[in-house]
């Protein structure tokens, strides 16, 4: 194969995939695939990224921050999503059963001069046990929705889980945001 | 064939009857047609479809000399593709014809065209990734959302998501051992 004097940006190539470019745009990466194997085989790469995302995305089993464009799209995709909002100080009696996909927490929060925020797993007393830095907040509903990875909550024995946002505002300092109480019961034989 | 010819050459042997230089036509545009047929049809089967009938195609306007620009092979076999869609989408059913006549044992399989990623391995790599990184990343590849809808949700510019994209899809390749 011959080697790329003018090798296309992966991201170019993933909007390409996603049919995401403006169609002079489209056009001018198509005579480009058309006369370059190794741009091709990278695209060939990138849609084997796309589709192991996907894959991964749909089970679940990803412990991370969704959007409402996420869970509208797992809602079209047919998975079902458990879902429980708790507002600052709250607490919420939670499971999940065999036939959930995904499983949401959906954290509000008052996000008003807050430049980042943290979010912490503590154990049942409170104390602190994991943190993830700087995660992604939708601003429009000002909430966290954290989803949970549905294979390990499944295996999860009853407990209690806290959750806690941290803010820092631009200088740095940190305040407090909210606690959130999980009353897990597991309902699932085993 | 030992030597690699250049399209134009490509073209003017398949012109004189040169049966590896059609062997070496399939071999070389089947991948791109595959490509091309996989992002605009979403199915491997009807990639595959595509990429007969644009071959196919290709080597009657080539065996009859209807090339003029011999060096602009590339181009009339991507133009071929997009009348060929075309065509598709209007029901147009001429495949079965024309594989009668030609036959696609110089196809090739689809088989192996898209590479397999070890799903435990890319689990760990996208867990891997800082929670925006993967946030961007599920957001283009599964979500489908646009740049600018990434950029409104996590309250940075367009640019930005383009740059944690890019850092992110390098970051997985490094991870998962691919050459993204």
């Amino acid at each position: 194969m011959k080697r790329c004097a003018n090798p296309m940006d992966s991201g170019v190539l993933a909007d390409y995939w996603r049919a995401a470019l403006a169609s002079q745009e489209e056009e001018a990466v198509e005579e480009h695939l058309f006369t370059c194997d190794g741009c091709g085989q990278r695209l060939r790469e990138v849609i084997a990224l796309a589709e192991g995302i996907r894959a991964l995305a749909r089970e679940g089993s990803l412990r991370m921050f969704v959007s409402d464009a996420f869970l509208k799209r797992a809602a079209e995709d047919g998975l079902r999503v458990r879902q429980y909002a708790v507002a600052p100080g709250g607490r919420v009696e939670c499971t999940v059963t065999a036939e959930d996909d995904i499983l949401i927490g959906r954290l509000a929060a008052n996000l008003s001069g807050v430049a980042r925020v943290d979010f912490c797993m503590c154990d049942e007393t409170g104390v602190e046990r994991l943190r993830l830095e700087d995660v992604p907040v939708d601003s429009e509903t000002s909430s966290v929705i954290f989803q949970e990875s549905i294979t390990y909550a499944k295996a999860m024995p009853s407990s209690r889980l806290i959750l806690r946002l941290v803010g820092f505002d631009e200088g740095g300092t940190e305040r407090p945001i909210g606690e959130y109480t999980f009353n897990h019961t597991r309902s699932l034989p085993g | 064939m030992d030597i690699e010819l250049n399209d134009a050459d490509l073209v003017r042997q398949i012109g004189v009857g040169d049966r590896d230089a059609e062997g070496e036509l399939f071999r070389r545009m089947a991948p791109r047609i595959r490509l091309y047929g996989l992002r605009h049809l979403r199915d491997s089967h009807a990639a595959e479809d595509l990429t007969q009938q644009v071959l196919i195609t290709t080597l009657e306007a080539l065996r009859a000399g209807r090339l003029r620009e011999p060096e602009k092979l590339a181009s009339f076999v991507l133009g071929t593709c997009r009348m060929t869609i075309l065509d598709l989408r209007r029901g147009a059913q001429r495949k079965e014809r024309l594989l009668e006549q030609f036959g696609a044992d110089l196809i090739g399989s689809p088989q192996s065209f898209i590479p397999r990623l070890d799903h435990e391995r890319l689990t760990r790599c996208v867990q891997s990734l800082k929670e925006r990184e993967r946030a961007v990343v599920v957001m283009t590849f599964y979500d489908e959302q646009t740049s600018a809808d990434a950029a409104n949700f996590l309250g940075i510019s367009e640019a930005n998501v383009r740059v944690i994209r890019h850092r992110s899809i390098h970051q997985l390749r490094d991870c998962l051992g691919v050459t993204v």
